[in-house]
């Protein structure tokens, strides 16, 4: 089914079609690669009967909708209290030098995207590492060469 | 270690009911017939027996909140059912457990609190970084369907993408209708014009789970738990230095230092207890003095803190205090919407007059320009965010005032470098799009 | 019985002052003479959001300071502003201290330096100085919103007011926040410009010098400056306005609310067109045609040669009209062609049924509609803009808006305007019948044809609305003053009008006239022909003589917009020639005929054949409406042929906003202008095997446009439609196919 289409479904969901913004540009996300590209901003708000730009206010205003191109694998670092009490900057430091990349940035070969990330609800189980939006919980430093040699095989 | 009643987890054995047949076999869903067999009114009054208050933070009585929705014969507009489940502040991660563990508990909580508001609608808003919790909804919830459970209620599983703030109830309203998660003035209240101008109760998910075994127990049995003004029980997250970080059902009313070394083991590697914040990052710390406060709403306030969402994060003497304080600031600053001027341009100047202090280019001018910006922050906004950062940082620089004192004498950061949150990279570190020089904490 | 709407109490400051129940706190602080320092708060936008935190005051019984512009009042409230309140006092203080962290405070090189409610308020409430000692947030600028429009990032506060106009008046939603917190900024999506009619307002909201117009950056200071109030003649709706004036030049137009009016909006078209006086192809001395073309003559010899020409074509004159005249421009033509030359066949642009003052209502009435319906061809913001806004008003506080249009909710074809108004009149069922219940019902024709409005009159006649003073009706002419015009031409003589052949002298009155291809094929057949324009390009090859006219904005006199309203047109700047009652008052002597020679006397002469003996001063800064008048069965409508039934589309063709010689003269207007498009339905598109975006030849009968398809999931099938300036000569059937 195309994103259009499974945006119509998305609709009749809600008793105003405006809600459907938020999984629309989910769902047109994923379709994009992971990103909101201007044409697939445009395609839901056709599909939606927005304007473009009603819809960029609403994607940039949310930290998962991503407006720039990201990796194909997506590691995001919770750095709050918590984890940075655990660790989590020498978690973050870890995949930095495997991946050779620093934080907030994306591998030259698309691979990789690595982030810090605000407070992921897993502080009990702290570091919290989010690969694409999948959470590995109790993270430390020395598992990280494990988890990129994990990502690079699969 | 005593045995504590499990409410909220009872049945589990420490693991999860994921199915329905398993959790209808142990007595799930009776509670809901009993409640639907009722007037709607006469939940209401069981919830306000019980004595339950909300678990999201704010602390205000369910039954009450629910009473404020206007009848249908007074108000002819649907009515709305919203829960919560945007949990997402730094200390808490107890509705998450919930969900991973007694969907049905919560998803029959919700069918009950919408025959209480007589609302046919149940929106669960649910934070977007939890998407294994959301597929054990949205499969729990499969499953009631298929088995004829809902009775007519629509429930729909709404996913956040990442804003902190749609936590704040009239942000994640805002939100579930599809706008950017901006707090909306109040009055109206949610409870007369929420969700798309309808009466709408928003609740939090364990309170929403815990309605359940209320109606299950009975009000006035539920309420012989836990203390005065904190009747029943409470899932307490407890992260940081200790030894067994996790969630606690626990009565209200225990005390810190039974949360902390009887159940979560104590600080680990012979550290020492420096503070404790007791509900969340947006409460004020307490000191290693405070260990004997009980964990309940007013000993809390007594204590010049607040019981928040029970997010009790343990520090020891590893930590300064100053990069706890830029840590917590920068959290907000990355977290504020934009709405409201104080908090959009308070919390990030707060957090940058902490890192001057921090890397030690501070005078005592700049401390006190420090505490006024909170002042000026403080019951100032629009919505509690921007309080929050006032309220945590005034509370370190009140608790810890030597150690910010230490800085600005020394000229640099009295633990030379070995705090525990030395050198932590936050994203609003990361997100600035301006070219500033960036002090790392 | 209580008289009125039931009285609070409430005490500000040291005051006591009684409003009615439900009073917002900010203006009953104003009721009682104290100001509370507002940015972001604009009762015009919709319900106010409490964003910038500048009205905080101190309220009894609330330990927290409470933001002003958000409560009403209630009986017994005990206000304390920051004149009464240290608390309040400080919070002001702690808001304008954090609004000026990140402000440039560049204000000597700053438009709004001088008209500023930052600089007023950081005056008043401010801190003397700033404790901020961090980098200023600094970023590129100005960034340009469009071509009209420039965004200083750095200057602004994030009121909200400019998005808030754009998403919640406009509707438009092209402006938006971007961003979240202290990274939020105003923005557009991929740095498309702000294209909506309406986007001049956002430089008039905005409070501080974030949104600056283009035409007027870097071009005066507040306190070299005058404003003159005078109305706009872009359209029919008359929106008043302010002319600002340096040193004898428009450097501005700014909106003037007349409540019942506009509101204090002003679209693009009003704000914008200013700058054709100041056209390079302005004609400010007379040219005549001689063996070698046009040569400039002075105004002596003009004069002369146009008593020549119409002394030897009396009998066969006919005279063309643009509708924009003044009523005085057009009545003194009327002296002068009809009681001294005995002329009276003229061309009149489409005007509006007189039939319609029975269902007469303020254009504000919309707003209180409960339900509007829309008869016509034309989008409604294509011929009166502000009228789309009364009626996106009306939908947002709860109206039913039903628009029976090629683009409509009730979809209907072209020209089909008076049928559905005859169907709804008989109709006992659905609209019909809430038409009939309703108290606040509105109706609106907008487009060509029927009757100048006389259609709609008869459905309200039909409805009842006469005796239901929140029921109306109105007609949305082209013009600006069609009725004006049609009045002043008819009461100049007590004559019929006679149609002469051949047509000996023609006289061609004003920009849009000399334009119009109509009187341009009427020109043909005229042995001489008389242009008044502004403008050579319009009449340069065509016209033997032509005589230099003023603007709008260079006029004093009158104009009667669509609700019937009289308001008056002062003159902001002088213009470069003779005021046109200057000279036709001298020409007009020389065949007997005496009339005044400005626009005081010639009002005079009018207001007592047309206005009722309405005075000059009764028209005010804002001019009233004038009574209902008594229904009159207007001429019956002749049945139109009905279309061919063909495979071909139908043409429909319309006159767009931004379109016609003033608009044409402001280069920075051209992105507004409309884009080279042919819009289809999806199902004619769909068989045709176009896509949008597609390029497309449009064909008829031997001529052909080539366009782009615009696939509009609105517009009915088997039409196309086409603004005028691109259709050409295209016929009524055309056919599109992918070129």
């Amino acid at each position: 089914m195309t994103v259009t289409a499974e945006i119509q479904k998305l609709r009749k969901r809600y008793p105003d079609a405006l809600s459907a913004v938020m999984p629309a540009l989910q769902l047109a996300q994923a379709d994009n690669g992971g990103w909101l590209s201007p044409d697939a901003i445009r395609e839901v708000a056709d599909a939606l009967d927005l304007t473009p730009a009603y819809c960029l206010s609403i994607a940039s205003f949310y930290d998962q909708y991503y407006l720039e191109p990201v990796g194909r694998r997506r590691i995001e670092v919770c750095t709050n209290v918590s984890c940075g009490l655990a660790g989590a900057q020498q978690v973050l430091e870890a995949f930095e030098r495997e991946l050779g990349i620093s934080a907030g940035t994306t591998a030259e070969d698309g691979a990789y995207t690595l982030g810090t990330i605000e407070c992921l609800g897993g502080c009990g189980w702290a570091t919290v590492v989010a690969i694409d939006n999948r959470h590995r919980l109790r993270v430390q430093a020395h598992d990280v060469p494990g988890i990129v040699e994990e990502l690079r095989g699969a | 270690m005593p045995e504590y009643p499990q409410i909220v987890f009872a049945g589990t054995d420490g693991g999860a009911v994921l199915d329905l047949d398993a959790y209808i076999e142990s007595g799930g869903f009776s509670a809901l017939r009993k409640a639907r067999a009722m007037p709607p009114d006469d939940v209401i009054a069981e919830l306000d027996a019980s004595g339950l208050r909300g678990r999201g933070g704010a602390f205000f009585p369910t039954g009450r909140k629910w009473s404020f929705v206007p009848k249908p014969d007074q108000l002819a507009k649907p009515h709305y059912l919203v829960v919560n489940a945007d949990e997402s502040e730094p200390g808490s991660f107890k509705d998450r457990e919930i969900m991973l563990r007694v969907p049905f508990r919560f998803l029959e909580g919700c069918l009950i609190a919408a025959h209480g508001i007589q609302s046919q609608h149940v929106f669960v808003y649910i934070r977007g970084e939890y998407e294994r919790e959301f597929e054990i909804l949205r499969d729990s919830l499969a499953a009631m369907h298929k088995a004829d459970l809902l009775g007519g209620v629509t429930v729909v599983i709404h996913r956040g993408a990442g804003a902190y703030i749609c936590g704040e109830e009239t942000a994640l309203l805002e939100s579930l209708e599809g706008k950017r998660g901006l707090p909306r003035t109040k009055p109206p209240f949610p409870a007369i014009a929420g969700l798309y101008a309808a009466p709408t109760a928003v609740n939090n998910v364990e309170s929403i789970t815990t309605v359940t075994p209320v109606l299950e127990m009975g009000g006035a049995e539920y309420a012989k738990l836990g203390v005065e003004n904190s009747t029943g029980t409470r899932v307490f997250s407890l992260s940081g230095d200790v030894v067994s970080p996790g969630n606690y059902e626990l009565p209200h009313g225990i005390s810190l230092r039974e949360l902390i070394y009887d159940i979560g083991g104590g600080v680990p590697n012979g550290r020492s207890l420096k503070a404790v914040i007791p509900g969340g990052s947006s409460t004020s710390v307490l000191t290693a003095d405070d260990i004997d406060t009980a964990m309940d709403f007013t000993s809390l306030v007594e204590a010049g803190s607040s019981i928040g969402s029970a997010g009790v994060i343990v520090i020891d003497d590893r930590c300064c205090m100053v990069q706890l304080g830029i840590r917590v600031s920068q959290f907000y600053e990355h977290e504020s919407c934009g709405k409201c001027t104080p908090c959009r341009v308070g919390t990030k100047w707060v957090t940058q007059i902490l890192q001057k202090i921090e890397v030690g280019r501070a005078s005592q001018a700049d401390l006190d320009v420090l505490l006024s910006v909170c002042d000026r922050i403080l019951g100032k906004c629009l919505c509690p965010l921007g309080d929050s950062d006032a309220i945590a940082v005034l509370s370190y620089v009140d608790r810890f005032r030597d150690e910010y004192r230490a800085h600005i004498d020394l000229g640099r950061c009295p633990f030379d470098g070995e705090s525990s949150l030395e050198g932590i990279v936050a994203p609003s570190a990361i997100h600035e799009h301006h070219g500033h020089e960036t002090v790392r904490a | 019985m209580s008289s009125g709407p039931e009285l609070v109490s409430v005490t500000v400051d040291d005051r006591q002052v009684a409003v009615p129940k439900g009073t917002g706190l900010v203006e009953t602080a104003l009721a009682a003479g104290i100001e509370i320092p507002v940015f972001c708060y604009e009762p015009r936008l919709g319900p106010p959001v409490g964003a910038c935190r500048m009205c905080l005051v101190e309220i009894e019984g609330m330990p927290k300071l409470q933001a002003g512009c958000t409560l009403t009042v209630t009986e017994g409230m005990v206000i304390s502003t920051s004149a009464t309140s240290a608390k309040a006092a400080e919070g002001q203080e702690a808001t304008l201290e954090f609004i000026l962290v990140n402000h440039p405070l560049d204000c000597p090189v700053c438009d709004k330096g001088g008209e500023c409610p930052l600089q007023d308020l950081t005056f008043r409430y401010g801190p003397g100085n700033t404790r901020m000692s961090f980098a200023k947030i600094t970023v590129d600028k100005p960034i340009p919103v469009s071509p009209l429009i420039a965004l200083d990032r750095e200057r602004c506060i994030l009121c909200y007011r400019c998005t808030r106009f754009s998403e919640d008046v406009a509707e438009d939603g092209l402006l938006i926040a971007r961003n979240r917190g202290a990274h939020t900024e105003i923005a557009t999506f991929a740095d498309e410009p702000y294209r909506s009619p309406f986007s001049g307002n956002v430089v008039e909201l905005c409070p501080v010098g974030a949104l600056t117009s283009t035409l007027y950056r870097f071009d005066a200071r507040p306190w070299e400056i005058q404003n003159v109030p005078t109305v706009c003649t872009g359209c029919a709706v008359g929106c008043n306005t302010s002319a600002t004036i340096r040193e004898g030049k428009v450097e501005r137009i700014l909106s003037r609310n007349h409540p019942e009016v506009d509101r204090g909006w002003l679209c693009d078209k009003g704000r914008y067109s200013y700058p054709h006086l100041c056209a390079e192809d302005r004609i400010t001395t007379p040219l005549r045609r001689g063996p070698k073309g046009l040569a400039e003559i002075t105004w002596d010899e003009a004069l002369d040669e146009a008593e020549t020409m119409l002394r030897g074509s009396a009998g066969s004159i006919v005279t063309a009209f643009s509708g924009s005249e003044t009523t005085e421009i057009a009545y003194a033509l009327g002296r002068l062609l009809r009681a001294g030359l005995d002329a009276h066949s003229a061309v009149l642009p489409e005007s509006t049924s007189d039939v319609l003052e029975a269902f007469r209502l303020p254009l504000s009435g919309l707003a209180e509609a409960e339900i509007v319906v829309v008869v016509g061809d034309d989008p409604v913001v294509e011929r009166a803009p502000i009228v789309d806004l009364w009626i996106k008003e009306a939908r947002r506080r709860g109206a039913e808006v039903v628009v029976c249009s090629p683009t409509g909710s009730v979809p209907t074809a072209p020209g089909a305007g008076a049928k559905t108004c005859r169907e709804l009149a008989s109709s006992r069922g659905g609209l019909g019948t809430k038409l009939r219940s309703s108290e606040r019902a509105v109706l609106i024709w907008s487009g060509p044809g029927g009757g100048g409005g006389a259609r709609i009159a008869e459905l309200a006649h039909e409805l009842g609305f006469e005796s239901k003073p929140g029921c109306g009706a109105f007609h949305l002419a082209a013009a600006a003053n069609p009725r004006g015009v049609a009045l002043g031409w008819a009461v100049a003589a007590d004559a019929d009008e006679t149609n002469p052949e051949p047509i000996e002298l023609l006289v061609v009155s004003g920009d849009e006239a000399a334009s119009n291809p109509d009187v341009r094929a009427l020109a043909e057949q005229a042995s001489r022909v008389i242009v008044l324009t502004m403008f050579h390009e319009l009449a340069g090859g065509w016209a033997d003589l032509i005589l230099p006219s003023t603007g709008a904005l260079e006029r004093d006199g009158t104009s009667m917009n669509l609700e019937g309203r009289v308001q008056r047109l002062r003159r902001a700047v002088p213009p470069p020639c003779p005021d046109e009652l200057a000279w036709i008052s001298k020409l007009a002597s020389r065949f007997a005929v005496d009339l005044p020679p400005h626009f005081p006397g010639v009002f005079a002469e009018l207001a007592t054949e047309l206005f009722r003996d309405l005075a000059l001063d009764d028209l005010g800064p804002h001019a009233p409406l004038p009574t209902r008048q008594a229904y009159v069965a207007p001429e019956p409508a002749t049945t139109p042929a009905p279309p061919e039934e063909a495979e071909a589309l139908r043409l429909h063709r319309y006159r767009p906003l931004f379109s016609g010689p003033a608009v044409e003269r402001v280069p920075e207007l051209g992105f507004q202008r409309p884009l080279r498009d042919v819009e289809l339905s999806p199902a004619d598109a769909a068989t045709r095997g176009i896509s949008n975006g597609d390029a497309v030849v449009v064909r008829s009968n031997g001529t052909s446009a080539t366009l782009h398809a615009r696939v509009n999931k609105r517009l009915i099938q088997g039409v196309v439609r086409i603004a005028d300036e691109h259709a050409g000569d295209l016929h009524p059937a055309v056919d599109v196919v992918k070129a």
